[in-house]
């Protein structure tokens, strides 16, 4: 007999609750499947956003990329789009994503590594040169400075003339998940979560179309969460901004429909589908009883998945691509609207054209080879199914009880509960690993003598020097009078707590870099050490 | 000015004991997966290692100055960011520049086949990657600790005596080890000595760091010793508090030194004083100890700082607590820290209502850099 012991679930053993080894009616006791499921495409949405999903319309295949300058980036969208696509995906370099510029030393070596590097409006023109932005959807994976890279898209949009109300696209710009996990903060976290509001706000009011924050819970999974912590932390996550955004003065209907959501795709094949339909179910009756949303679209939660990172190997690191796909296909199992397949050689560098490719021919053959999308949650009704989704549900409703007896989020993340939970949940799957009481196939077991490595992508200095010359250069020869006052703005709308986005478009236009907006607001909002659980 | 205890300790046979490891784990540059080095962090602890984690988005130049003042057994640098062939060589560099070669440098993170033998040839003393097991990690950090050549004790004195911050460091080190320092004795100084008390997660070791660089500003010397109270059962510990004192350049006349509470030996405070006679010695111009305000080590301290800061915040019930435990009385004033959060102005009331208002009541934002001169001020006219 095994059973399962608490939230971390991230072992492998076969979960059965009582002395006989299958599940059966007994375990779902008063299931009801009209509350409990609805049908697909209504309330609580447990079997999926869509009446047909899949049968109708596959999901999205999203594969995230982009390196170098933003000139090679450039080139690439143009690529893309001539080949028929119409959404981009701009991955941003290290010193971007923490609001640095490219000349800063904590910058030294990463300019341009993992993404593309984006210091300034000037930059952001030459990203988009001859891509007309009313007529794509761009997709900007980025938090602490989201607001400026918004502003960035918005003042380059201008200068084509398209108005921001004609402007598709997505902000991760989801701060909370990066105090939880993922690091990437700069600011305290209530003026960052402040800072998110403004968007939403501005958002809400001027780009309709936007999509204004991805709430993630992938990083914080990665971090070492168990399942029922990412779905929980998560949806927490969602709640708050939410509230802040309520706060604000403004209706729920008006802005929670552009909120979606960002999971996993783990290793627990069945756990893993089960948290995301549980996912669905949560938030719409969240959305209903906790904040009385009435449109429809507040209530579906939206989701984008990609599979787990960590669970990578750099031993036999083909074995990689046998554990993406069946991650991706409980992504898909799970109802999943939009899917990132991850490379079998990115725990050594980045992805190689020839791996990249791969990952997406892994979801091509989910989507058309293996006929599981001819239902809609073919798994919906299995009774072990079923009861791993009331399991996980009861789970996440036992931590947000918690988090609210701390008051909320940014009281519990004062006292460092999210990161002392993942951290604990972490050192704990260590600790089962070393004592060999989970596996990973090539590396505890099965292992053989090390190959020689596989081909990896290298990447040159000469990004790094050209951006640290052209930063160099904009700081030159730009209107020195018109720069300093656009940053006395900001900083006066930063103090008298005024909506920042105004302010920063404007410095944006007045060739301010993303450093020199971020270290002004830093003046006015503090900067953040980690809190109290590093 | 401190005078030493006259706590007789144990002569420690001639040979040296093998001691646990002493470890800094550090990240370097922007990358911010720290989940591996958490985790190795917690680990090595329960193996009975101490360990001093020094946070995120580190330089090359402040992770080696904390390892020579804390005077570690090896570096452990995490990086994930493919860096590795940008940073190692700089490390290295460093470490010779301050002189402090004998401190091995291990590398985990993830690093390509074809990149460790360079490496191993620049002189990074191990590489692990994220599948090396835990017990190799640990096994190869106990032979290297072994393997370090450490300093005859005349060395260490005469180092002392010409203000080498390496010399203290040792010097620190032996007294926490409870090594017989035989005739030696270090010169009484002139040090102000500012003791900071607080409930853990008041923000002592963050306020510390901005008002050392107040004082640093003016052209003091500034020492600083963290006790953190945490108390271990293996030996191991987690040191945090120097993490909160990284920003800013990197200074050599601010000198941090991490203690845990625990020690072999459980005899807590006199270790602490001596640790505290050798800074004032060395010739520091304030001394800045840090302690959670209840405790042996407290008591003990108590009677030799000049002057105690204690931290408050806001709705926290400290105050309640402090009264209770007597502390109220011995603070020489009380700094309100994180009054960007709501409730100050209650707290602040019921404070004052407490202790009357004999001795003055700061408030502070540390996180936002507020009110953090007047203290410094305060701490230096009086
Ligand atoms: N909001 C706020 N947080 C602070 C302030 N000062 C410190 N903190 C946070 O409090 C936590 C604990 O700080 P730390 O210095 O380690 O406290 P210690 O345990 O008393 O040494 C950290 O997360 C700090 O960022 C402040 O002025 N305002
Ligand atoms: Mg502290």
């Amino acid at each position: 007999m095994i059973s399962r012991a608490d939230t971390d679930s991230t072992t492998t053993k076969a979960t059965q609750s009582s002395d006989k080894p299958f599940v059966d009616a007994q375990d779902i006791p008063a299931f009801d499947p009209a509350t409990a499921l609805g049908e697909p495409g209504s309330f609580p949405y447990t079997r999926g956003v869509h009446r047909t999903m899949y049968q109708q319309r596959l999901w999205t295949m999203r594969q995230f990329a982009g390196f170098g300058s933003a000139k090679d980036t450039n080139q690439r969208f143009k690529y893309l789009l001539a080949h028929g696509t119409s959404g981009l995906s701009t991955a941003f370099d290290l010193p971007t994503l923490m609001g640095r510029d490219g000349d800063d030393p904590l910058s030294l070596g990463e300019v341009g590594r993992c993404g593309v590097a984006i210091s300034s409006l000037a930059d952001m023109r030459v990203l988009f040169d001859g891509i007309k932005l009313d007529e794509v959807s761009t997709s900007m994976t980025i938090n602490a400075p989201a607001a400026i890279l918004l502003a960035f898209y918005i003042a380059v949009a201008d200068e084509q003339g398209v108005s921001p109300d004609k402007l598709r696209g997505t902000l991760q710009n989801d701060i909370l998940k990066e105090f939880h996990a993922q690091n990437e903060y700069v600011f305290p976290p209530q003026p960052s979560v402040d800072l998110v509001t403004d968007t939403i706000e501005y958002c809400t009011k001027n780009m309709p179309q936007w999509n204004t924050v991805s709430i993630s819970g992938y990083h914080i999974r990665e971090a070492g969460s168990s399942a029922a912590e990412e779905l929980a932390f998560t949806l927490a996550d969602g709640m708050a901004y939410v509230e802040q955004a309520i706060k604000r003065g403004l209706d729920v209907d008006d802005f929670a429909p552009r909120l979606s959501f960002f999971f996993d795709a783990h290793n627990d094949f069945f756990e893993e589908i089960a948290k995301l339909r549980a996912s669905r179910r949560i938030w719409a009756r969240v959305m209903r009883d906790r904040f009385g949303a009435k449109n429809e679209r507040s209530l579906i939660l939206r989701m984008h998945c990609q599979t787990a990172g960590v669970t990578l190997t750099e031993q036999q690191p083909m074995n990689n691509v046998v554990r993406v796909a069946f991650q991706a296909l409980a992504g898909v199992l799970g109802g999943t609207n939009s899917l990132h397949t991850n490379s079998m050689d990115e725990t050594l560098a980045l992805p190689t054209q020839d791996a990249a490719k791969l990952a997406l021919r892994t979801q091509q053959i989910i989507a058309h080879e293996s006929n599981v999308t001819q239902t809609v949650d073919p798994l919906g009704g299995s009774y072990f199914i079923e009861k791993l989704t009331n399991e996980i549900e009861a789970k996440a409703r036992a931590i947000f009880d918690q988090i609210d007896a701390m008051g909320g989020v940014l009281p519990a993340i004062d006292r460092g509960y999210f990161r002392r939970a993942i951290a604990e949940s972490a050192h704990k799957q260590q600790k089962q690993l070393d004592a060999g009481e989970t596996k990973i196939v090539g590396v505890t077991d099965f292992k053989e003598d090390r190959a020689p490595g596989i081909d990896i992508l290298q990447i040159t200095q000469k990004t790094e020097d050209d951006q640290v010359a052209r930063l160099k250069k904009l700081k030159k020869d730009r209107d020195q009078k018109r720069h300093t006052e656009a940053l006395t703005r900001l900083r006066d709308d930063a103090r008298a707590g005024k909506n920042v986005m105004p302010a920063l478009v404007n410095a944006s236009k007045a060739d301010a870099t993303v450093g020199e907006m971020m270290e002004t607001m830093k003046s006015v909002f503090g900067a953040y050490d980690g809190g109290p659980e590093w | 000015m401190v005078t030493t205890t006259e706590t007789k300790r144990e002569t420690m046979s001639d040979k040296p004991k093998a001691h646990p490891p002493r470890i800094l784990l550090a990240k370097i540059g922007l990358d911010g997966h720290d989940r591996g080095v958490k985790v190795l962090a917690r680990s090595f602890r329960d193996a009975g290692i101490e360990v001093i984690y020094t946070g995120l988005w580190q330089t090359c130049e402040a992770t080696m100055l904390a390892a020579l003042q804390e005077d570690v057994d090896i570096v452990g640098v995490s990086l994930l960011s493919a860096a590795h062939l940008t940073v190692m060589p700089e490390i290295l560099r460093i470490r010779k520049e301050l002189d402090v070669e004998n401190i091995p440098i291990v590398l985990g993170g993830i690093v390509p086949d074809a990149d460790q033998p360079k490496l191993k040839e620049m002189g990074v003393a191990a590489v692990f990657n994220p599948g090396s097991p835990l017990d190799e990690i640990i096994d190869a950090l106990r032979k290297l600790t072994a393997a370090n050549q450490k300093p005859n004790f005349s060395d260490i004195k005469s180092g002392y005596e010409k203000r080498d911050p390496r010399a203290l460091a040792k010097l620190i080190t032996k007294i926490q080890r409870n090594t017989d320092l035989g005739e030696f004795k270090p010169p009484a100084g002139n040090a102000k000595i500012i003791g900071v008390t607080g409930a853990p997660g008041v923000g002592k070791s963050s306020f510390i760091a901005k008002l050392g660089r107040r004082l640093r500003d003016k052209g003091n010397k500034v020492g600083v010793v963290a006790i953190d109270p945490s108390s271990p059962i293996t030996g191991g510990a987690l040191l945090g508090d120097r993490l909160r004192m990284m920003a800013g350049t990197p200074d050599t006349d601010f000198f941090v030194r991490s203690l845990s509470s625990g020690g072999a030996h459980g005899a807590l405070a006199p270790h602490c004083i001596d640790v505290i006679a050798a800074m004032d010695g060395f010739g520091f111009d304030y001394i800045v100890v840090e302690t959670v305000g209840a405790g042996q080590s407290d008591v003990a301290i108590r009677d030799l700082v000049d002057k105690t800061v204690l931290l408050l915040m806001p709705d926290s019930g400290d105050a309640v607590q402090f009264s209770k435990a007597g502390i109220m009385e011995i603070a020489s004033c009380f700094v309100l820290n994180k009054c960007d959060l709501a409730g100050a102005d209650a707290t602040q009331a019921q404070l004052v209502g407490a202790i009357g208002d004999d001795r003055p009541v700061f408030r502070v934002s540390t996180i936002r850099d507020e009110g953090v001169d007047a203290v410094a001020e305060w701490v230096a006219s009086s």
